[in-house]
């Protein structure tokens, strides 16, 4: 009996130990993330200052950021313009169309792998099929663009999009197509009327998360909509992003910029953080009324 | 399902099987010796069975026996999904509908089809009736409204909801969802009306509504319902067919079936023996 | 379309003809527009691996296979090698996985089986949260806050016991002992960033992918599987290292991949931790550069055969990471053909 009692007791020991060492790497995952954000706030909240949203980029120290917060909304705008209507499309195709075939398997299945592909990748994809046809086209005249940042980002966002509006359209039940059929609907209409609004929270949801996902790119943008100290509102122009002012500000050795970097940091963080809110919120909801 | 005690009635005998003699009404629906096949799986075996007009049809049978199967093919909804095949002939005012060449929007318009959960379109209760009849039809306002009106009525859901029509349909109770259905598909006018058991996922009370809905739309429908409530059918049905591991036992008038059926099996089913 | 007084049934039949040929076209239409559609998912994938090709000719043609072995990259002689950079990727990554796999399972552990009901949602939510957090924040953290942190604390320490070249000139026992080691963590700079610390930043940025996937995976289990073991006196422990980890082995590598994936194509957190030098060195607390972080440092200054070379490791990293993420959603798809989904 000693020998069983030795036992019992060495596992659990190894159980205690194991269960501890879990929680520890619980705390571990929720400290670093109390770190990144309390630093985020801390260091954004001392450095925000009105000129932050009135001032262009140009003043330097003694600037703000307005260029960039302006070319932001703007790239993400023809980002999310662009994606939405592509993504929602292939998603409808994969599961209304597709479902059953090998080639939607294998769009589905390859879509997953472009949703973790390297963005920096993507953007030099941009780079080459925007912005250098641009240059030669137009002597130089034309080169990087906010045009070309908004392309790039809409592919990080594309697969996304294309996710989400599969899984939703596939959680609605085949009876809705069946009875929307037995009237004689055609089944575009079934689709673009009927199976879109029954799934539309969800794949609103989607366009959000897409939204929070592109917002903080930075990479992409550095060879797309490269960057402008001035502000500029025209899409073939070159554009100033946040992530892209922030990159530039914290490289560089002035402290004055670095605070702003900060600020920047802070508004990008927030706007990001409140979208995936958003949509967990919308989410929660469209899940209860689809039940 | 597969009680070897039970041997199903060879398909020649099966094939023969017609509605008592009698019967008052000319027939909607001739199925001449109709075979379905789900993947290469036989699913139906010759059926063959005239349904008359205006009268109230039920089908009944174990879950599994191809009930639903042969009422989804009256509307060929089964189109939707590949791999399945119907081989027979179902005539309707004399034309096949399983030709290919049959229209299916006027096959669509002719026969409608309620489910077995209320399935509401997710928009207004009066798009909800409205939707299919644009889809056929070219109609002003009030017209529009005239016809939604009618077919609500006839539903008997007109009092319910005349005063919430711009409201979203998801909010109906359940009861009230499935005659929804029912006013929408009775809306386009059509001339069949199947119903696949539409009152299973409803309660007690709404299911007597239904039913009671049923008897007063044969006067302008020829209906076919299927269900797997032995005392619907033969509450609510003139005609009630008997099928088994895809064959159509008998076809005769419900109070026969139900109170002398010829064939041991469907004496079996009613008796409760089995399924 | 025909006029509404001729409403008899010649001119009806007619005209649904005409409506049902109508509705098969735009059907037709309907269908290959989506179609499109969905191509362009592949174009996309298809289109960054050509491009970063076409892009790379010059070097991959000048330098040939040399290009992967060659630790020379320098502008001034137009002489570009891709080891450095790859190799910092490789180890970068793989620090990060060190450290994120055992957390990650820790922490899908807790989330799953450790913690009580009321806490799973809210701690699993924060965990999520740090997935949504843009790299860019990771990346500053790292350069204003972590780097120093690493400088001030850490690289002392290891420095001290673990350095072959400590700055008081005693060589702890470890070092002296163990071969190799010292090497790894020599430093001739204060910089806090480096090696190590851009795979830390890494691995806090793939902890919430790779523990999310776990989480996710641990939650098939049948409780039945759980309980019967559960029965015969197994331990928590027990239950998860001999029932959940067995039966969820595939999608667990594949999340791992995923995370590696991640961790591989990641560009700014390392961006700014990194240090961007072009040299090979053992030691972690060296700076060094990855390809990401080249292409996004040196891409926009950079002409003719540089501008090649870079395009060029952009087209090693793509298919490196579309193979690491194939593999990981291959293992992933496996458990999900065991469900019956």
């Amino acid at each position: 009996m000693a020998g069983n009692n030795a036992l019992y007791v060495r596992r659990r020991i190894a159980n205690i130990v194991a269960l501890l060492l879990s929680s520890l790497a619980t705390l571990i995952g929720l400290f670093f993330l109390a770190w990144i954000l309390w630093e985020t706030l801390k260091q954004g909240i001392s450095a925000l200052s009105p000129t932050l949203f009135t001032k262009i980029t140009a003043y330097g120290e003694d600037g703000g950021l307005a260029n960039a917060m302006v070319g932001s909304l703007l790239i993400n705008f023809i980002g999310i313009a662009i994606a939405t209507p592509i993504g929602v499309m292939a998603g409808m195709w994969l599961a209304e169309y597709a479902n059953r075939s090998k080639l939607g398997a294998s769009v589905r299945f390859l879509n997953d792998i472009l949703l973790s592909a390297p963005s920096i990748v993507l953007g030099l994809f941009v780079y080459t099929i925007v912005v250098l046809p641009m240059k030669n086209l137009t002597d130089g005249a034309i080169t990087f663009s906010g045009l070309a940042g908004g392309i790039a980002l809409s592919l990080i966002a594309l697969p996304v999009v294309v996710r989400t509006t599969d899984e939703m359209l596939r959680l609605v039940p085949s009876t809705l197509r069946e009875a929307a059929l037995s009237l004689g609907v055609p089944q575009w209409k079934l689709t673009m009327q009927i199976l879109v609004r029954s799934a539309r929270s969800g794949i609103i949801t989607g366009v959000l998360l897409a939204l929070a996902r592109i917002s903080g790119e930075t990479a992409p943008l550095l060879f797309t909509a490269f960057g402008n100290n001035y502000m500029s509102l025209n899409p073939i122009d070159k554009m100033a992003s946040l992530p892209q002012v922030i990159y530039q500000y914290a490289n560089d050795p002035g402290e004055g910029l670095h605070a702003i970097a900060w600020a920047g940091a802070f508004v990008v963080t927030m706007f990001v953080l409140l979208l995936s809110l958003g949509s967990r919120l919308l989410f929660a909801r469209s899940k209860v009324s689809n039940d | 399902m597969t009680d070897p005690a039970f041997s199903p009635a060879p398909a020649a005998e099966a094939a023969m099987v017609h509605a008592g003699n009698g019967t008052p009404a000319p027939a909607k629906i001739t199925v001449r010796d109709l075979n379905f096949f789900y993947n290469g799986f036989h699913a139906l075996k010759g059926i063959s069975m005239d349904i008359p007009e205006k009268q109230v049809t039920a089908i009944i049978g174990p879950s599994g026996c191809g009930k639903s199967t042969l009422l989804r093919i009256f509307n060929r909804i089964y189109n939707i999904y590949p791999k399945l095949e119907a081989k027979g002939e179902i005539v309707l005012d004399g034309e096949n509908i399983l030709d290919p060449k049959y229209s299916l929007n006027r096959l669509r318009s002719k026969v409608g089809m309620v489910f077995q959960k209320p399935v509401p379109f997710p928009m207004t209760i009066f798009e909800n009736v409205a939707y299919g009849i644009r889809h056929h039809e070219r109609l002003g306002r009030a017209e529009m409204e005239n016809r939604v009106e009618q077919a609500l009525r006839s539903a008997a859901l007109w009092d319910e909801v005349k005063d919430k029509l711009k409201q979203n349909a998801l909010g109906l109770s359940g009861g009230q969802q499935q005659r929804l259905c029912i006013a929408r598909g009775i809306a386009l006018k059509p001339e069949v009306l199947l119903l696949d058991e539409p009152t299973s996922a409803l309660d007690p009370i709404a299911t007597s509504r239904i039913e009671q809905l049923v008897e007063e739309l044969k006067a302008d429908f020829t209906i076919v319902i299927v269900t797997h409530n032995m005392q619907q059918a033969a509450r609510c049905s003139d005609q009630t067919a008997f099928m088994y591991l895809g064959e159509l036992i008998e076809f005769d008038k419900t109070e026969k079936i139900f109170t002398k059926p010829n064939k041991k099996q469907t004496e079996d089913y009613i008796t409760g023996r089995f399924g | 379309m025909s006029s509404p007084s001729m409403v008899n049934a010649p001119t009806l039949t007619a005209d649904m003809a005409a409506r049902n040929r109508r509705d098969a076209r735009n059907d037709r239409l309907f269908a290959w527009l989506l179609a499109a559609c969905g191509m362009i998912v592949l174009v996309t994938l298809v289109g960054a691996a050509g491009s970063t090709l076409w892009g790379g000719r010059e070097a991959f043609a000048k330098f040939g296979w040399h290009f992967l072995v060659s630790t020379e990259w320098d502008p001034g002689t137009d002489t570009y090698g891709a080891l450095v950079p790859i190799f910092g990727t490789v180890v970068t990554a793989l620090i990060a996985l060190v450290i994120a796999v055992p957390v990650s399972f820790g922490i899908s552990l807790f989330l799953t089986e450790v913690a009580p009901n009321w806490l799973r949602s809210p701690v699993g939510s924060a965990i999520e949260l740090l997935a949504g957090i843009p790299s860019i924040i990771y990346g500053m953290w790292g350069l204003f806050i972590f780097s120093p942190f690493m400088s001030a604390h850490v690289k002392p320490w290891l420095v001290n016991y673990m350095s072959t070249q400590p700055d008081d000139g005693k060589v702890a026992w470890i070092p002296a002992h163990v071969p190799f080691i010292g090497k790894v963590f020599t430093s001739q700079y204060p910089f806090g960033g480096g090696v190590l610390t851009a795979g830390i930043v890494l691995a806090i940025m793939v902890i919430p992918f790779i523990s999310s996937v776990m989480r996710e995976v641990f939650q098939t289990v049948p409780t039945r599987l759980k309980e019967s073991a559960y029965a015969l006196g197994s331990s928590t422990w027990e239950v998860v290292w001999d029932i959940v980890l067995p039966y969820t082995r595939s999608a667990v590598i594949g999340g791992v991949f995923l995370g590696l994936g991640r961790a591989l194509g990641e560009t700014m957190a390392v961006a700014f931790v990194l240090g961007n030098a072009f040299q090979l060195s053992a030691s972690l607390l060296e700076p060094g550069s990855s390809i990401a972080s080249a292409i996004a440092n040196q891409f926009s200054e950079a002409v003719g055969l540089q501008k090649s070379a870079l395009m060029a490791l952009a087209f090693l990293l793509f298919v490196v990471t579309f193979i690491v993420l194939l593999i990981a959603r291959l293992m992933l798809r496996r458990l999900a053909s065991k469900e019956g989904r």
